[in-house]
């Protein structure tokens, strides 16, 4: 039942993938709205195909690849839509929605059959824990891109040359509005996550913080937004280096929450 | 009567950069004077039409190469000019390319913003001062008033000036890619001359409200800002005024740059690097180059506004292709017109005579009405032009078709011609 609901939310995705990359094609701004709505109706199914795997798992499905893949798309497309909501942005579907689509068909090349939850992650902090850390995460993916689109439009404004971003995404000032509101809003979730996961840990393994390498990295990467954070409200960081501040930001996210799996082995091996 | 030629040289924003366009740039108020010094050089007819975009001589005389150096030489005095400049920037046209070029200038398709309406103000200004002057005679003025029909019939007959893209509207749209929405932004002028009348017309028309206007002469400010739409602000308050607002628009005379790199590090640190965008729409410019390197800090000088308004050229190249017919067929018409001038001076000599009384007329009519509405005074011209042109019309005619001498002579006496006595005519009355 879940995969075939995961396939339909997909089949919405690429529709409205297809939609807004004609709209930036072809410049036609009325294909913006459809698209949003495809991609709604991608998401509520995705919901419920999450709804369905907890169900039938009996489990929060967050404990494999194909799992975690899959909610962190959700989140990411929670997110855009919560922004787009907020701040009548438009456009910024173009990134998010292929995106969300290709996350979703990377999920779909990892086994995904239910199988019984491993002794280690039968625990109430599992939900709590995942559950935050993959909000967090998923918000500065969204504020990486943000600030990708932020260094494009920024670049064409002060080169005067051509304007392809600018023509048809939102203002800077918008972006980096936005681009703040993924900062403040990541920090806690990222916060929250470090936090239930030493007390899980605590509960788990009978200490709070041994430097696991997924411990470690996580600090860093909350260091990292630690500083931004502090220099956009006691310096006035703005634009720019608040955008190369969420790229390098996303980078360590990545590395944390794939790299330290793959590349340094540690007790957090789950995913 | 020797052959007289219609002569233009200058250069524009196609052929110069800002950096040379700024030392060519002649104030208003120094035009008289270069116009005098032209007169010196033994050349009685000039207009010199100078904006943040171009600075041309319109010049009629003597038909000889002598006459463009005299040009070129009071020109680069004036402008300090290097030898090299002229080659490399300057454009001389003759005759018909001369006035294919001014009604070119004047209908906005040699600017810019291509179609834009300002410029049409700027070339009556300029041959304004320089008929006030008396440096204008009958060829010039007879291009001139030629040129605005051009223009008009060009405003009217294309839509070539509909809904122009003005400095101002490029400015809030640029502003538009920083900020979003504009409603809560506050706008900074600097200046108080023409470009920011208009621009605060264009922010009152936008319901832009949070406008403050400053200025070196705190007076003229407070006239904007009375007359039209914003709060004046003294000129001292500039820094401080530099730390709250969103956009900044200057405009003004001054020789030397008023926003400087260190004084906008300041500012910047002040406002805790919100971002800040500044047009800068004045030559020589106002606005230090250096800052747009800054972060959060953008700014776009007129040539920045040139590379911009190309973008739109597409959508106005149909209405300019019209355009650029009706200009060839008055070109031709007026090229025409001058040559059967060539052929007999006296026709000239009577046409001349028939216009200045005519123009006397006008300005004694003028004075009377109390009405001073524009609509009247060009119902006037027009009218007074027509009934001018059927009661010459007779006398021309007979001239062209007869070959009897005794015609001429009679002609002669009629109208009091003596050879080579036209430039005294025309520059000896007070009323023009």
């Amino acid at each position: 039942m879940n995969i075939h609901l995961v396939y339909t939310a997909l089949g919405f995705y690429l529709v409205s993938t297809l939609l807004y990359a004609l709209s930036l094609v072809f410049n036609r701004r009325f294909l913006e709205k459809p698209g949003y709505y495809g991609f709604i109706t991608g998401f509520i199914i995705h919901i419920a195909s999450v709804l369905t795997r907890y169900f039938e798992a009996g489990y929060t499905p967050i404990t494999n690849i194909y799992e975690s893949l899959s909610f962190l798309s959700l989140c990411i497309a929670g997110f855009f839509i919560y922004i787009r909501r907020i701040y009548r942005v438009q456009m910024i579907g173009c990134i998010i929605a292929p995106l969300v689509s290709l996350i979703v068909i990377m999920s779909l090349n990892f086994p995904s059959e239910i199988k019984p939850l491993i002794p280690a992650l039968r625990s109430a902090w599992l939900p709590i824990h995942a559950i935050l850390s993959f909000i967090g995460n998923s918000i500065f993916i969204v504020g990486f891109f943000i600030s990708l689109l932020y260094l494009a439009v920024e670049k064409e404004i002060k080169k005067k040359k051509s304007f392809f971003f600018s023509d048809k995404f939102p203002s800077l000032s918008t972006l980096d509005r936005i681009n703040y509101r993924c900062m403040s809003l990541g920090f806690p979730f990222l916060t929250a996550g470090i936090i239930t996961g030493s007390i899980w840990a605590g509960f788990a393994w009978g200490s709070y913080w041994r430097w696991d390498p997924k411990e470690t990295w996580s600090l860093i990467t909350w260091i990292v937004y630690a500083i931004l954070f502090h220099n956009r409200l006691a310096l006035g960081w703005q634009g720019k280096r608040t955008a190369y501040m969420m790229i390098l930001g996303f980078l360590l996210i990545i590395f944390t929450f794939l790299g330290v799996n793959f590349l340094l082995k540690g007790s957090h091996a789950y995913i | 009567m020797k052959k007289q030629a219609i002569g233009i040289i200058g250069l524009n924003h196609n052929t110069a950069p800002l950096e040379i366009r700024e030392k060519f740039y002649i104030k208003e108020g120094s035009i008289p004077e270069l116009l005098a010094r032209i007169r010196q050089e033994g050349i009685n007819e000039a207009v010199v039409i100078s904006t943040c975009n171009r600075t041309e001589i319109y010049y009629s005389g003597d038909d000889n190469e002598e006459m463009v150096r005299k040009i070129r030489r009071v020109l680069s005095d004036a402008a300090q000019a290097q030898d090299d400049w002229f080659d490399h920037y300057m454009y001389i046209f003759k005759d018909e390319e001369a006035f294919r070029h001014l009604f070119l200038v004047a209908s906005g398709l040699d600017s810019m913003v291509i179609g834009e309406p300002e410029i049409f103000g700027q070339v009556k200004e300029a041959y304004r001062i320089a008929a006030s002057a008396r440096s204008t005679g009958f060829f010039l003025n007879k291009t001139f008033h030629k040129t605005f029909n051009v223009a008009k019939r060009i405003r009217t007959e294309t839509r070539i000036g509909y809904n122009p893209l003005s400095i101002s509207s490029m400015a809030v749209e640029l502003a538009k890619r920083i900020f979003g929405n504009l409603d809560e932004k506050k706008i900074l002028v600097v200046g108080a001359g023409e470009m920011c009348e208009m621009a605060l017309k264009y922010f009152q028309k936008e319901g832009l409200s949070d406008v403050f206007i400053t200025n070196r002469t705190y007076q003229r400010a407070y006239k904007l800002a009375d007359e039209i739409i914003g709060e004046a602000r003294p000129f001292e308050a500039l820094f401080e005024l530099l730390t709250m607002v969103d956009v900044v628009l200057t405009s003004t005379g001054s020789d030397v740059p008023l926003i400087t790199l260190d004084m906008l590090h300041m500012a910047m640190k002040k406002r805790k690097n919100r971002p800040i965008f500044f047009i800068d729409i004045a030559v020589p410019r106002d606005v230090d180059p250096a800052i747009n390197n800054m972060d959060n800090v953008y700014l776009y000088d007129i040539d920045d506004l040139k590379d911009l308004s190309q973008k739109h050229l597409s959508n106005r190249v149909k209405e300019s292709e019209k355009a650029h017919v009706i200009i060839e067929d008055e070109t031709a018409k007026f090229s025409e017109w001058l040559d059967k001038i060539d052929v007999n001076p006296l026709i000239s000599h009577i046409m001349a005579t028939a216009d200045h009384i005519r123009n006397r007329e006008i300005k004694k009519t003028l004075a009377r009405l109390t009405n001073k509405d524009p609509e009247i005074a060009s119902a006037i011209d027009s009218m007074t032009r027509s009934m001018m042109n059927k009661l010459v019309h007779p006398y021309l005619a007979l001239l062209k078709d007869s070959e009897d001498p005794a015609v001429f002579d009679t002609l002669k006496k009629l109208f009091q011609f003596e050879e080579n006595d036209e430039e005294n005519m025309d520059s000896g009355d007070e009323g023009l």
